[in-house]
């Protein structure tokens, strides 16, 4: 274990150290200011429309750290070779996914929890009331954006990121999608497209921006089962991961 | 091949299992308590009436009539008629209609998150297993 | 195959059985084979160079007995276990052909890491030290990206000896380093080996093989051709060669040691000058050379 936090750190380090991190979090930031910035119809409202909207910011937020973090990590280990001093001696395959993932992971916490900040002060800014539940809601968007993290890695290992992007991006759009939305998609095969929704994850689970935005208490027992959910599912994730890496051949 | 057809087989059995009957669109897998229940609303979700008709079923629960429906539609309102703010009714559905709102689907939850952790950890042994044979 | 415990009654560091590593053909059809039948072993204490023309199979058969590549057939066992085996890779140091690192860190990083990650002791002070020995004096906390290939094999050189290792694996540690350079690298193996590790190393620079090399291993079209002491492999004592002046031309005559005798004898009678006498000894290209036929297979 002390290999696999060891390796996080520096995989911590590295992702700190580098630009794409910080252009990120300027995009979702501006974004966010640009959400709270929009009129919205009715005054008595706007609360609302920031709330709804900047949380829906904050997920694809998720979906830009996951992609923009990780999708290249492991491809770029193999380019330029750093790959191999790592796996031949210190670390096994496992250690490196566990470490690499562990690293992404708490960078993107931390992004999302400034972006979540960064929410507030928008609310503060405007005179609009916090609700009590934000700081759970983005909790409940940081695990699917490790349950997305753990997809890149997935796809990382067997596609080049240019590839990765969009099959993780149409992954994060069809999560969103109700089982009969997704049938309705090809009518003409509505087993199959059945079938094969409900082998995919339910993201809504992570959804509770609208009771949030309207102001609906939340029971804390639904929090714990989304996140015991969440975290299930990307283990589930970093399992197949780990299993095509662990049949490749470093050439 | 066969080998690999038998543990594709082995892992694919349980996930089809737990997703085939854990159906996550509330609307489908709702109990009909659940859709009329009162806690959640005032009146039953996803009804019609033409216009002018009376509706025995909203008159008899809630005193509400297409008439006066109408009446508060011409008096200026948008949407036609209005209903108690945080209700569930058939324009509000689709905000109840979600994981959060539905404790009957929390079990399938927890089932199947098990689930996938099982077989998250019977993948990764399993593999670890092959590449040290 | 089936790894047979009783052919091996000592534990020697490597011990390569029957190794073949086959790769997908174009366009996915079919195998072409990269490595096949490649025995050898490495023996405690020794110094074995591992020679190849370019496509012969070396670096594949390097990274099948790291474990980064998994054998089509035969076994690989180093002190009889398996590569997987975490024991047995605590004892390894490797060095990596063209070795690269993240460019965000600088040495003195990715060797405090590497001592985490392997539980090893040791201190900054000890890994400055280390990175001293390697030639990096000053350049201890410059960032990775300022530095330049023979830079970044002297710190994979610093990476590989941290741990003390019992084996070291060496793919083209020298290639592209300067004289100097090389030479500094050379004396460090040496000091190694006579620590007590054995070292397997892979290289081009074949008169760097036959300075230090106990043993050769000569691979060509992923198969072994040759293998053998160095004595062995370059022919031992019993050639001589004699240099004289004739007709105002420097001439050179090779003559085996029963004959060495009479043929000076027979230069003086005819007043021709001996300029020098001096073993006549094959060199390791011309073993290689003769072993693979000149030609890439």
């Amino acid at each position: 274990m002390k290999a696999v936090f060891t390796f996080a750190l520096m995989t911590l380090r590295m992702l700190f150290r580098r630009r794409t991190l910080w252009g990120i979090l300027l995009v979702i930031l501006l974004a966010l200011a640009g959400i709270a910035s929009v009129p919205s119809f009715d005054v008595s409202n706007q609360g609302r429309f920031v709330l709804d909207f900047g949380l829906f910011g904050i997920e694809l937020g998720a979906l830009l750290l996951a992609l923009g973090l990780a999708a290249s990590l492991y491809p770029r280990d193999r380019e330029t070779r750093t790959l191999m001093p790592l796996i031949a001696v210190p670390l096994s395959r496992g250690q490196y996914l566990m470490g690499r993932f562990l690293g992404a992971a708490i960078v993107q916490a931390a992004a999302l929890i400034v972006t979540c900040l960064g929410l507030m002060l928008i609310l503060i800014l405007h005179g609009l009331h916090i609700p009590a539940d934000l700081l759970p809601a983005t909790l409940l968007i940081l695990v699917e954006g490790w349950f997305l993290l753990s997809t890149v890695f997935f796809f990382s290992f067997f596609t080049s990121p240019p590839l990765n992007w969009p099959l993780t991006t149409m992954l994060f759009i069809v999560s969103q999608m109700s089982v009969a939305e997704f049938a309705g998609l090809v009518p003409s095969a509505p087993g199959l497209m059945r079938s094969l929704r409900i082998l995919l994850p339910h993201a809504d689970v992570f959804h509770i921006k609208d009771p949030i935005a309207h102001g609906f208490q939340i029971e804390p027992v639904y929090f714990l089962i989304a996140v015991f959910y969440g975290v299930c599912y990307s283990a589930f994730m970093l399992s197949l991961a780990l299993a095509v890496f662990r049949s490749r051949d470093l050439k | 091949m066969r080998r690999n057809s038998l543990f594709l087989t082995v892992f694919a059995v349980p996930l089809l299992l737990t997703s085939c009957f854990t159906d996550y669109d509330v609307a489908e897998v709702a109990p009909q308590e659940f859709l009329d229940s009162e806690s959640n609303s005032g009146q039953t979700a996803d009804h019609s009436h033409a216009d002018g008709a009376d509706c025995e079923e909203c008159a008899e629960e809630t005193g509400h009539t297409v008439d006066a429906a109408m009446e508060a539609d011409q008096a200026g309102g948008p949407s036609g008629h209005s209903h108690g703010s945080a209700e569930r009714n058939h324009g509000t559905q689709w905000f109840f209609n979600q994981p959060w709102a539905a404790p009957f689907i929390w079990g399938k939850l927890l089932r199947d998150g098990i689930v996938f952790l099982v077989m998250a950890a019977g993948i990764f042994f399993a593999t670890g297993w092959r590449r040290k044979k | 195959m089936v790894f047979d415990g009783s052919i091996m009654a000592d534990i020697h560091p490597l011990q390569v059985i029957e190794l073949g590593k086959r790769f997908p053909g174009k366009r996915g059809l079919g195998t072409v084979p990269a490595v096949s039948g490649v025995t050898f072993r490495v023996q405690q204490g020794e110094i074995v160079g591992f020679i190849g023309h370019n496509g012969a199979g070396k670096t594949t058969s390097i990274k099948c007995i790291l474990g980064l590549l998994k054998p089509s057939a035969g076994s690989i066992a180093l002190w009889n276990k398996k590569p997987q085996d975490r024991s047995v890779r605590k004892r390894i140091g490797y060095i990596p052909e063209n070795p690269d690192y993240d460019d965000t860190f600088s040495p003195l990083e990715y060797l405090t890491m590497f001592a985490s990650m392997r539980n090893l002791a040791g201190n900054r002070k000890s890994w400055m030290s280390l990175l001293e020995r390697v030639g990096l004096r000053g350049w201890e906390t410059t960032c990775i990206r300022q530095y330049s290939k023979g830079m970044k094999q002297r710190m994979s050189l610093a990476l590989a000896l941290q741990s003390a290792p019992d084996l070291l694996v060496m793919d083209e540690p020298t290639g592209g380093l300067d004289p100097i350079a090389r030479k500094e690298f050379r004396d460090i193996i040496i000091e190694e080996n006579n620590r007590g590790a054995s070292v397997f190393l892979s290289s081009h620079i074949l008169s760097e093989v036959e300075t230090i090399c106990h043993r050769a291993v000569i691979l060509a079209g992923g198969k072994l051709v040759s293998e053998g002491s160095m004595e062995c492999l370059l022919g031992g004592k019993s050639m001589y060669r004699v240099v004289t002046v004739s007709s105002e031309e420097r001439t050179e005559l090779t003559v085996p040691e029963a004959e060495l005798q009479s043929t000076i004898d027979s230069l003086r009678q005819k007043g021709l000058p001996v300029l020098k006498v001096e073993l006549a000894l094959k060199s390791l290209e011309d073993v290689f050379l003769s072993a693979t036929g000149g030609e890439r297979k």
